[in-house]
């Protein structure tokens, strides 16, 4: 027992420094010390420029869109779509004419958008996720006002709501 | 005779499915540690200092458990720590559903935070359990059979 337990403390130490080996070769190490996603979005929106970067968050609660309201907003293209699910979950599907803006690659997502989102900083944007019980919709909702967008709408039933309703999907190419 | 010879037979099923689980679970877990991290914070537990250090952890320790039950290396060992392990797990569902936390168990990949799941988690935890602790004490009592008197 004595001999297993001792044995059950070097393959935790070896687990540990393997660990901390492997993440060196990540392509995004993980930091030694955990933030939250919230911390790390803040981080994302501070490293992408600081045009507007002193507004601040609103205290109310965001403005969200109900399934019509959504519907007619992405089949009439009154501006952008913004999905902020992980872009896998996005090339597997999303909704029709949707732009991926992934909450947990913020930053590198809106380097690749930035000259559309740029251009107007007033343009109506709606933000969505996976369903109601997804924060990730209210993250980018927050860090692009922060940017200085004035018009970022979310859709809170997002995907799930979507396509429970038997809405048409687009994939990825 | 007979019994002992299908004794060995369950033995050897259940350490290679526990070796598998394991296995499995730390390969799906290396693939997003930043999820399985996340997964971790919202059991509220840990500090944020220890978090991260865990998430790299843990899954080369399932890994390297899991791969020493199911190629049979130190089996006494893996299956020690397996129980420890489950047993931590446990502890840790229980505290958070009695907390009535909403959390996401994280094991075998990043999910929605959800209540039912987290049940599903304890009760496959504590069949896991009973098996591991059962393989332990087998290969104990296997070691008792082999060392001369």
């Amino acid at each position: 027992m004595l001999r297993d337990m001792l044995s059950f403390w070097i393959i935790g130490t070896a687990s540990l420094c393997v660990g901390l080996l492997l993440n060196q070769f990540r392509d995004k190490p993980l930091s030694l010390v955990y933030q939250t996603k919230v911390e790390r979005l803040q981080l994302a929106v501070t490293k992408i420029g600081t045009i507007q970067a002193a507004r601040q968050i609103p205290e109310a609660l965001p403005v969200s869109l109900s399934l019509d309201e959504f519907r007619s907003f992405a089949e009439q293209k009154r501006g952008l779509v913004l999905d902020a699910r992980p872009e896998l979950f996005h090339r597997l599907g999303h909704v029709p004419g949707a732009i991926s803006l992934p909450r947990e690659a913020f930053e590198s997502g809106y380097a690749k958008l930035k000259a559309q989102l740029e251009s107007d900083r007033s343009q109506p944007l709606v933000v969505y996720c996976s369903g109601i019980s997804c924060e990730d919709s209210i993250m980018v909702q927050q860090a692009l006002v922060k940017l200085g967008y004035t018009h970022v709408s979310i859709f809170r039933g997002g995907w799930d709501e979507w396509t429970d309703a038997g809405l048409p999907v687009e994939k990825a190419p | 005779m007979r019994k002992i010879h299908s004794s060995v037979w369950l033995l050897a099923i259940f350490r290679i499915s526990l070796g598998l689980v394991f296995l499995f679970a730390g390969i799906i877990k290396s693939q997003d540690i930043q999820s399985f991290a996340d997964s971790m914070a919202t059991f509220q537990v840990l500090p944020n200092v220890l978090i991260n250090l865990l998430a790299l952890s843990l899954p080369p320790f399932e890994v390297i458990i899991g791969g020493m039950l199911l190629v049979g290396w130190q089996t006494r060992a893996a299956a020690l720590s397996i129980v420890f392990l489950l047993a931590v797990f446990i502890i840790v569902f229980c505290q958070a559903l009695i907390r009535g936390l909403n959390i996401d168990c994280g094991c075998f990949g990043s999910e929605v935070p959800s209540l039912w799941k987290t049940w599903g988690a304890l009760g496959r935890d504590l069949l896991l359990l009973v098996i591991a602790v059962w393989v332990y004490l087998q290969l104990n009592f296997s070691k008792a059979l082999e060392e001369p008197c």
